[in-house]
């Protein structure tokens, strides 16, 4: 993969440019990883899964709080 | 050479990232991975078995790192309060249990950073956008910054045991994690780390002192028995506090952030699983001998309802003498001092992914600033807590371990679902086996859960499921 290495605040001589053009991926690239994914449609079932679990967890945070309170007084 | 396609793909997925110029500026933290990757590649090009071994030396890290990491301060307390409470025999085959749940787990992790390269955090706002994104990091960082708590109570207490005051032990701890820091190269970190985490196998010696039986250790591995006491209220909560002290939030964000950032890719994977396979089995081998250490306290019918780390080091003394139980408080201070530096670079890293600010422990201070300073004021801010004087600390730990195991089934469904993602994963999809393995352990985890709540809510029912 040919890519022109452009120079930042940073300078990097000719020899690192071509080491980080050969040995990494370009998905790993700095500047490349700052290209967001695209947002997922989320199913009708997967939004229940997600909305069960955050209530299953709020509850039980209730829960653990009403036991540290019970268990200091 | 091919000029870079139009609509650049993430190198095992379909999902097209925005267009890239030809012009892409090198950064620093790319020249420092790519001389890392060229180590990487040379020992792969020779087919020696030399090689091969050094090819996996360069490849380890954040596996063993992860797992050795959740050896913590609360999870060593946790596994010395079993072995104390209730001896060699159901708990010994459940700590392996648990173990294999993080394999299973964390190997999703390995997958998810190499096939993506993007940090766990990110990928959840990126896929299920911030609404989710943000309950996901808020669990994240009430999380770590409970735990952060933990490891310095473990650090206080196991340095107590010397006669280093608080404070003192406090500062020293911030002063290693400081200088694990200073190289700012992610391969100097994580060598550095994983020599302290080497010393979480100072357990194995002690429980060695201790002379277990080891025919008891067979037969419990075999039949699950004997559980003291039956299936009580506290027999659930001990169950859940060695649950937490193996499979936890951070732990997910951690190692996919760390995947990342070591630069692992696609023909790395095969290594990462050996690499978490490794860590799970030393990781185990630690937590089973902490129970075998504390086992004699239960034959000898020592309460151990208040025992603090370094009450438990004074408590071993007339069994494996003076030597043996400073042997285990350092092993609590190790413990404490490795996971304060793993938890608090997985809250930076899932800060910087966030917020969009370089998070690399590659980057120098300059261009690190943001990364560098939450990772060091989550460490400063939960070590100025622990001296506050009248914690309740093992409660405190007993009760961090409980929230972790909680947290871990949202957090395990996003990961069930990213590494299904088709469009992201590609290939590399988890496999059906797979994915009954990791339904169960958030069946399992959700369960326990559930039991939990259920024995504080109502008691009643709880006996009624046969509990009491």
């Amino acid at each position: 993969m040919m890519m022109k290495a452009k120079k930042e605040r940073t300078t990097f001589d000719a020899s690192e440019e071509q080491l980080v053009l050969s040995s990494l991926e370009r998905d790993q690239l700095t500047e490349v990883k700052k290209q967001h994914f695209p947002r997922r449609r989320l199913k009708g079932f997967q939004v229940f899964v997600l909305w069960a679990l955050r209530i299953y967890l709020l509850f039980m945070m209730a829960v653990v709080i009403y036991q540290v309170w019970s268990s200091a007084h | 050479m091919p000029a870079p396609p139009e609509h650049p793909t993430n190198s095992s997925s379909s999902v097209p990232v925005e267009t890239v110029s030809a012009d892409v500026a090198i950064t620093h933290e790319d020249v420092d991975r790519a001389h890392d990757r060229a180590r990487v590649s040379d020992a792969r090009a020779r087919k020696s078995l030399f090689s091969q071994m050094y090819l996996l030396w360069l490849l380890i890290g954040p596996g063993v790192l992860v797992m050795l990491g959740e050896n913590d301060g609360p999870s060593m307390l946790s596994y010395a309060a079993t072995g104390s409470r209730y001896g060699i025999g159901f708990f010994i085959p459940f700590v392996l249990l648990t173990f294999i749940m993080a394999l299973v787990v964390q190997e999703m992790t390995v997958r998810l950073g190499a096939a993506t390269h993007r940090g766990h955090a990110e990928l959840i706002f990126d896929r299920f956008g911030p609404f989710w994104g943000w309950f996901s990091m808020i669990d994240l960082t009430i999380g770590n910054f409970l735990t952060l708590i933990t490891e310095f109570i473990a650090i206080r207490a196991g340095l107590g045991f010397f006669g280093v005051p608080p404070w003192a032990a406090v500062l020293s701890s911030l002063a290693v994690l400081y200088l694990a820091l200073v190289s700012h190269r992610y391969w100097t970190w994580e060598r550095l780390t994983l020599a302290a985490a080497a010393f979480n196998l100072i357990f194995v010696p002690v429980a060695l002192l201790t002379h277990p039986h080891w025919r008891s250790v067979g037969t419990a591995l075999i039949t699950w028995k004997p559980l003291p006491g039956g299936f009580s209220k506290d027999t659930l909560l001990i169950m859940l506090a060695d649950i937490g002290a193996t499979v936890t939030p951070w732990m997910l964000f951690f190692q996919q952030s760390a995947t990342v950032d070591k630069g692992l890719t696609k023909r790395d994977i095969r290594f990462g699983l050996i690499d978490t396979a490794l860590g799970a089995a030393l990781a185990a081998a630690a937590a089973i001998a902490t129970i075998l250490a504390t086992a004699p306290l239960f034959t000898r019918h020592m309460s151990a309802e208040n025992f603090q780390a370094a009450e438990f080091a004074q408590a071993l003394v007339p069994v494996i003498g003076r030597w043996g139980a400073a042997l285990f408080a350092l092993g609590m201070v190790e413990a404490g001092i490795v996971a304060s530096i793993t938890i608090s670079t997985s809250s930076a890293y899932a800060f910087g992914e966030v917020a969009r600010r370089p998070h690399s422990l590659n980057i120098p201070w300059t261009e690190g600033k943001a990364f560098y300073s939450v990772l060091f004021l989550c460490a400063a801010g939960a070590a100025a807590i622990v001296l506050v004087p009248g914690l309740p600390l093992v409660y405190v730990v007993l009760v961090v371990n409980v929230i972790a195991v909680l947290a871990m089934p949202p957090a395990l469904v996003f990961l069930f679902m990213l590494v299904n993602d088709k469009e992201l994963m590609g290939d590399l999809v988890s496999p059906r086996w797979a994915n009954a393995l990791a339904s169960c352990v958030v069946v399992l985890l959700t369960a326990a859960g559930v039991l939990f709540g259920i024995s504080v809510v109502s008691p009643r029912w709880f006996e009624f499921l046969g509990g009491h």
